[in-house]
């Protein structure tokens, strides 16, 4: 061991904390434990609120499409009655 | 060891443990991040992980390899917590107004200082080799890393040091 090595034994001695750090371990340990949700859940979590969320918009656009279709239909047989009793009152007419 | 409560009955109990490791395990923490206050939240921390797995402590020399072990781990994840927080930099390792001999205080708080500066791996193999006594392959084993690995952070610390010792006028006695 050359002198450095001899200097950085010295400088990296050990020390002690500060005075009455067991009581504040025992301190602690005696406090109930709050356990925090691991980043690993939280991001799960994080996920499945986005996956219902986005199922359930999807839901409402498909819903909304299929509104959107009878609504164009109605609108269609609508119009061909139209068109029929249009046609009858004109051939009456004549 | 019969089962995970009996560990209070042993020699080994809890308060025992804090009381004949606390120094090892601050140290760790305060060798490798340079700051008071985080060593001792860290050596709390790794006491209280400690408390919560007594019972798969199997004897004296296995709670000591844990508690390094643990410390090391908890140490290196606080440096990472603080990266965005200012650390010590080489440039503000100020130039001591006197020139520090080998053996004066002054020259260990150089030589702490410097070390402060070290990258994460290098620093924390310094910190296990010179506090704690470690050989290059225990150090390894701690750490999680291989052993080429470990020794090349000892060399080229060793090697820094010495050229930043020299460049502010200490050298061999």
């Amino acid at each position: 061991m050359d002198w450095l090595e001899q200097e950085l034994k010295n400088a990296l001695s050990r020390k002690e904390p500060l005075e009455g750090f067991d009581e504040r371990v025992a301190a602690a340990a005696r406090r109930p434990r709050v356990v925090a949700m691991p980043a690993r859940r939280w991001l799960a979590a994080a996920a499945a609120v986005i996956v219902l969320v986005g199922a359930g918009e999807g839901y409402r656009w498909h819903r909304g499409e299929v509104a959107k279709q009878q609504v164009m239909l109605a609108m269609r047989i609508t119009g061909e009655k139209l068109s029929f009793v249009q046609a009858r009152i004109a051939g009456e007419g004549q | 060891m019969t089962g995970a409560g009996s560990a209070v009955q042993h020699a080994w109990d809890f308060a025992g443990l804090v009381r004949e490791h606390r120094s090892m395990v601050f140290s760790v923490a305060y060798h490798f991040l340079h700051d008071p206050d985080q060593a001792e939240e860290v050596a709390q921390d790794v006491f209280l992980s400690l408390h919560r797995n007594l019972g798969s402590v199997e004897s004296p020399a296995h709670a000591v390899h844990w508690l390094r072990k643990v410390a090391v781990q908890r140490s290196i994840d606080a440096a990472r917590r603080r990266q965005r927080r200012p650390q010590v930099a080489l440039e503000d390792v100020a130039e001591p107004s006197t020139r520090p001999a080998p053996g004066d205080a002054l020259l260990s708080e150089l030589l702490r200082k410097l070390i402060a500066t070290l990258p994460e791996g290098p620093r924390m193999a310094m910190v296990l080799r010179y506090q704690e006594d470690l050989d290059p392959a225990e150090i390894a084993e701690v750490m999680g890393i291989p052993l080429g690995t470990v020794k090349s952070h000892i060399q080229r610390s060793l090697a820094l040091l010495r050229e930043k010792l020299a460049r502010r006028g200490v050298g061999e006695r």
